[in-house]
């Protein structure tokens, strides 16, 4: 059976193909437009004075002499944008979730340390951080509990007193009778697994300029966002103004990884002022802006039990999590996305009946988690893969055949774990395999047990993983989330001179869409795709797009565009047939050029479109269609898409610094729309991966405040902290997407944290010594190796 | 993330850089390379009045080999110090300690004398200037003055040098021919700061440990000369044992602090491995040079 | 305090006048229009303001623009047009060397530094040539391999 296109499959011109980047001759050339290369006559700058408490009721604000610094125009707290803007409320249909409100500037009171209070808007940014210098804010410090297990007890501070509590999310997925299966378990191993927070750190900062049109009362805001469509909403809902009079473009984006991906207070602030000022107003964030008070990520804290037979199949998983969501609920995933994504793909690519997982979302004086590379699925891979392995131990098992064992086979499709997700179609078993001979496993096997032999600490970890990519509408991508995220539209045209344009409402931001949906369109349409523009980053391009995120934008953007270019291609062979005098089916398109068979006389598109627009009178007018057509492609359930990762690590016992000395990779993700991008995107996700294993942690000291907010203190990695990445790409049956598509590129930051952690873990197994915090560094290690050493020898 | 308002003022020579010094009344700043002191400006933690740009006083970018010192003045450029062939031939310490600063653009602009004065507890000059036995030449208004390093490093980012006075050029003492090294530094990433380090020169005689001077950096408020271990040391054999010795020493005298990335346990840790190595490291080296005296 | 200077960029004099204080990542972005030079950290960590000062890779956001008065600056403007890109631009082109392009131009200069001065014989040295710009999109490995190709058609630093 063939699951996949056959129109696509016998013509693959460019799909599959190394095709280079479309839009790398402008960002090589420094020609990119990023928003703050943009300066329209009249740019007013903004700075933020942000909160320095975690935890405080705003008494008073004395702006003094900050008017008089040169160059200082307005500056406003909440009290002066009051019936300017309503807040954003990140609604969800969970039962017992209280939806915080969002606004530009903290009113009443602040909730974490970097929270915006004050605005200065003034001719340059240097005049505006003059002005914040002279500003001082009476804070009456209210009290906190900074540690989210405190801020779930019942007596603790409350952050937002309307809720009545701080654990605004509760939700338990259960399937049979786990506390049986693991009563009656031949091995039950446990632990308790923290993911530490993360910051998202594109190299981008956050950029925004609104411009407010005083002749159409509109608003244009760019914005360095990867969600254009539904930040064009909700502004459009908290500034009352209709879709036509207000747009959000995301021009030229430098990365987001999730941090990009949600509503932000000063995005809402740059409108509400350019509004009020009728001048284009910028905020451009700094660093340590951007490390203070982005979107952050995981964080949570894994209590699990895993319930093992004698032969080492799974039995049942019983897991408790708790998720520090920090002090907002983010708009608009709203803070159950992470938490609840770990307690959804808890249970992993594995067979098991007895499930219960439990999650709750606590609300704590940080910045708000938001989405972030992987999704819960990196703290939930962790966790399950780390059991794998101590139960593989005990067992006596070797890590990779307890895999074997327990993925879920081809034959097994489609198979629903004990959350509910259903797993179909997608190289489990393959990839696991694939992995282990890309690297000659059982030799690396042996060189490890040689380095071991001369008390080196060498270890190899493997972490098998699945995750949901390409959802369509069964599901939203966050929970009980009343925003349409199963759909994707694309609007092709071509003009007069027979160039084509496609059109999106995702919102590419590094991940090369307009090269990929390129070699989409010219496929399917049978044109050059030096004839093609694609479009997308603009709110104003589609009806409704919502943007790109969540590994969606292949899988929907391709099959939308795949849909509108058959329609589009039927009317340009329709208008042939018509000037040719052929019959339609006797017509093929290729490079631009139709062609018919019986004949061979040719056409182009570029005559074509000529005859149909240019051309009065030349197709009857009964006839005469414009080459355009908009369609949106819902792949309902989505695909899975699988991996296994395969680390190895030593670890320096004077130091205690782990080097990653072999990594590979394989993974299934359809069909391969452009492999030098597949592989980019799994480089840089394993990197993420690798930095969240070994170097990447937000810390906040007991007082509220951030330890971490410069690039010397939040350590990601660089060239010299990466090994070479192998990696195999496995074609499995292919899923029912139009194509054949996955989504992929979140894969890397998943598989990469739990296969380091059980490297670790097996490098330092003759010291019995488990991994259960993230990341793993020298500090941590060494305190581990020091626990162990003092309980041998006690 | 942009400065606060300061005058600039490009000096032209030493005593014109000393000059505004003077009259900016404590709040006058060198610059030089700016690898430091733009980032503290450029988040405010540093606001100076004045901004003295020295980078164009001629004569202040030279490494001359004089007798008993290399001088280094104050325009020298890590890059330069990194890749002198008279460094590299006689304090070869130093050319091995110049890899792990930052990194190759940071090397291009950053200076050796800056480095000094910034006085990090975390960076490798000072450190090494402590080894090499350095003396700072300083001047001001009322005319020069030279102090010894372990006298100019006072704490972490403090230094003896007063508001008016500017740092033109640092001796370093090159070690006598013979005489081993070892460098030991670990840091989270390549080119971060370092969480420990330590250098080492020692002599080899009759299979025993000759004139060792041991520096560290990352383990206290300053560089330190570790010279109690030095002597403690000295004349010992060169063994496993008393190098490991040495570093036990080395563990129980210091006090380090906890930070981010390191708590003082750990560092002790860290400077006791490091210290293993280094000293080995020199003790070998310095073998070779002798020709052959194994212990 | 204002200033007056000249310079050159890319084979092109200015002069103008400048605050004592403007940056001269700011200056060359801001008040040239020259904004393929990026800004990433302010603090000197990330790499991606890197310039060519006076010939030497530089971090544009720890320079002040007043400082290079008189000075030659190169920028990644410099290096070749989105018609005809230049030698180092294309092998990253070839390798997929970026993703968002945010950190490239800073890459691109360094690299640029590295060729003319640096031995790049090994993926080691390479790796620590790199080691002072962030990229968060590649991962590294296809900006080495870019590296790698331009480092062979070099040959070995004379």
């Amino acid at each position: 059976m063939t699951a996949f296109d056959a129109s696509v499959e016998m013509r693959p011109k460019l799909v599959g193909q190394r095709v280079k980047r479309t839009e790398d001759p402008r960002l090589l050339a420094g020609s990119g437009r990023y928003v703050d290369d943009m300066a329209p006559k009249g740019l007013l700058h903004v700075a933020v004075l942000r909160s320095d408490q975690p935890h405080a009721r705003i008494r008073s604000i004395h702006v003094g002499e900050a008017f008089t610094v040169p160059g200082v125009v307005a500056i406003f707290d909440a009290h002066d944008l009051a019936g300017d803007i309503r807040p954003a409320i990140p609604a969800s249909r969970m039962k017992g979730y209280y939806a915080t409100p969002f606004r530009p500037l903290a009113e009443g009171k602040v909730r974490y340390v970097g929270e915006p209070v004050v605005a200065v808007v003034a001719e340059s940014r240097y005049a505006a951080e003059d002005a914040l210098e002279r500003i001082s804010i009476d804070y009456a410090p209210l009290p906190f509990a900074g540690a989210k297990e405190e801020a779930a007890a019942g007596d603790a501070p409350l952050l937002h007193e309307e809720a009545g509590t701080n654990v605004i999310i509760a939700r338990t997925f259960a399937r049979g009778d786990v506390d049986a299966a693991i009563a009656h378990a031949a091995v039950v191993v446990k632990g308790r697994f923290r993911m530490t927070r993360k910051t998202p750190m594109p190299m981008e900062c956050r950029s925004y300029l609104a411009e407010w049109d005083r002749r159409r009362e509109a608003l244009t805001l760019h914005s360095s966002t990867n969600i254009p469509g539904i930040i064009c909403d909700v502004l459009g809902a908290c500034l009352d103004l209709p879709g036509h009079r207000v747009r959000v473009v995301a021009p030229d984006v430098g990365g987001s990884f999730g941090g990009k991906g949600s509503l932000n207070h000063e995005e809402m602030l740059v409108c509400v002022l350019a509004r009020k000022l009728e001048r284009p107003v910028k905020f451009i964030a700094d660093r340590m802006e951007d490390l203070t008070a982005m979107s952050q990520a995981f964080d949570e804290t894994v209590e699990a039990e895993l319930a093992v037979d004698g032969a080492g199949h799974l039995l049942g998983l019983k897991a408790d999590v708790i998720g520090d969501i920090g002090a907002y609920s983010i708009y608009p995933w709203t803070g159950a996305l992470e938490p609840v994504q770990v307690v959804s793909f808890l249970p992993g690519p594995y067979r098991m009946e007895h499930y219960r997982g439990r999650v709750r979302g606590v609300l704590t004086p940080k910045p708000p988690t938001g989405p972030y590379r992987g999704v819960g699925r990196p703290t939930s891979t962790f966790a399950m893969e780390r059991l794998m392995d101590m139960a593989a131990r005990n067992l006596g098992l070797d890590p990779a055949e307890i895999r074997r064992r327990n993925l879920v086979t081809a034959e097994e499709f489609p198979y629903r774990t004990g959350s509910g997700i259903i797993w179909d179609r997608s190289a489990f078993q393959d990839c696991l395999q694939g992995v282990c001979a890309l690297v000659d496993y059982p030799a690396l096997l042996r060189q490890r047990d040689a380095a071991h032999a001369e008390g080196r600490w060498v270890g190899i970890g493997l972490a098998s993983y699945a995750e949901l990519t390409g959802i369509g509408s069964r599901i939203a991508v966050a929970p009980g989330m009343p925003i349409n995220t199963g759909t994707e539209t694309a609007t092709l045209r071509i003009d007069a001179t027979g160039a084509v344009t496609a059109a999106f409402g995702i919102s590419s931001h590094g991940q090369g869409l307009e090269t990929t949906l390129a070699q989409v369109v010219a496929d399917e349409l049978g044109c050059r795709m030096d004839d093609i523009e694609i479009q997308h980053g603009d709110s104003a391009l589609v009806p409704m797009g919502t943007g790109t995120y969540a590994s969606r934008s292949a899988v929907l953007g391709g099959g939308a565009a795949t849909k509108a270019a058959r329609v589009v291609k039927a009317k340009v062979l329709k208008a042939a047939a018509f000037l040719m005098d052929v019959a339609v089916e006797d017509l093929e398109a290729e490079g631009g050029i139709i062609r018919a068979r019986s004949s061979n006389a040719t056409i182009t598109f570029r005559d074509v479109a000529h005859a149909v627009y240019a051309q009065m009178g030349c197709i009857p007018h009964a006839q005469r269609e414009d080459l355009v057509a908009s369609e949106s492609y819902d792949p309902y359930l989505g695909t899975a898409c699988a991996s296994t990762h395969l680390a190895m690590v030593e670890i320096d016992p004077a130091t205690y610094a782990v080097s990653v000395t072999r990594f590979a990779v394989a993974e299934d993700c359809g069909r391969i729309i452009n492999p030098l991008i597949v592989d980019g995107q799994v480089h840089g996700a394993v990197a993420q991966g690798i930095g969240a294993a070994l170097l990447e942690e937000v810390v906040h000291d007991d007082t509220g405040q951030l330890l971490t907010a410069s690039l010397a203190d939040y350590l990601v990695p660089i060239a010299t902290t990466m090994p070479e990445i192998e990696i195999l790409h496995v074609e499995a049956e292919l899923p029912d997407t139009i194509g054949g598509f996955r989504g992929m590129g979140e894969g890397g930051t998943i598989g990469a944290p739990a296969a380091i952690a059980n490297a670790v873990a097996d490098a330092l197994a003759p010291l019995g010594i488990e991994v259960d915090t993230l990341p793993v560094t020298p500090e941590r290690l060494f305190r581990l190796v020091a626990a162990a050493r003092n309980a041998t020898s006690d | 993330m942009k400065p606060a308002r300061f005058d600039y003022v490009r000096a032209e020579s030493i005593a014109h850089a000393v000059e505004v010094l003077a009259n900016a009344g404590g709040d006058g700043k060198v610059l030089a390379g700016g690898q430091s002191l733009m980032p503290m400006m450029n988040f405010r933690l540093v606001k100076p009045s004045v901004l003295v740009d020295i980078n164009h006083i001629p004569g202040l970018d030279r490494i001359e080999l004089g007798p008993g010192a290399v001088r280094l003045g104050a325009l020298v450029r890590h890059r330069m110090t990194a890749q002198d062939l008279q460094v590299a031939r006689h304090i070869p310490v130093l050319h091995h300690a110049m890899k792990h600063v930052a990194h190759l653009t940071v090397r291009n602009r950053g200076t050796f004398c800056g480095s000094v004065c910034h006085a990090d507890p975390a960076a490798e000059m000072p450190m090494m200037t402590l080894l090499l036995d350095g003396t700072i030449h300083v001047a001001s208004p009322h005319g020069t003055r030279t102090m010894a390093a372990r006298d100019f490093l006072t704490g972490a980012l403090t230094t003896a040098l007063a508001a008016d006075e500017m740092v033109t050029a640092v001796d370093l003492v090159p070690p006598a021919a013979g005489t081993g090294w070892g460098f030991e530094e670990f840091s989270r990433r390549h080119g971060d700061y370092a969480l420990a380090a330590i250098a080492v020169l020692m002599e080899r005689a009759d299979g025993r440990v000759r004139n060792p001077r041991i520096a560290m950096m990352g383990i206290a408020d300053t560089a330190l000369r570790l010279t109690a271990v030095e002597a403690a040391l000295a004349g010992r054999e060169g063994r496993a044992h008393v190098f490991d010795e040495a570093a036990e020493l080395i563990v129980a005298s210091i006090t380090p602090n906890t930070d981010l990335n390191a708590s003082a346990d750990y560092r002790r840790h860290l400077a006791g491995a490091l210290a293993r190595r280094a000293l080995s490291q020199a003790w070998d080296r310095a073998g070779a040079l002798s020709g052959g005296d194994t212990p | 305090m204002t200033h007056a200077m000249t310079l050159t960029v890319n084979g092109l004099t200015y002069t103008g006048v400048v605050d004592a204080r403007l940056l001269l990542s700011d200056f060359l972005r801001h008040e040239l229009g020259l904004t393929g030079t990026h800004v990433g950290c302010e603090h000197g960590v990330c790499g991606a303001c890197t310039i060519l000062l006076d010939g030497r890779s530089a971090r544009s956001c720890l320079t002040l623009a007043i400082q290079a008065d008189g000075a030659t600056i190169e920028t990644v403007e410099g290096l070749g047009r989105m018609s005809d890109l230049g030698r180092v631009q294309q092998a990253f082109r070839d390798h997929h060397g970026l993703q968002c392009g945010f950190c490239t131009p800073g890459f691109l200069m360094t690299i640029t530094d590295m060729l003319r001065h640096h031995s790049l014989d090994s993926d080691a040295e390479i790796r620590e040539a790199l080691s002072g710009n962030i990229c968060r999109c590649t991962g590294y490995q296809h900006i080495v391999d870019a590296v790698r190709e331009l480092a062979r058609e070099r040959g070995p630093l004379k």
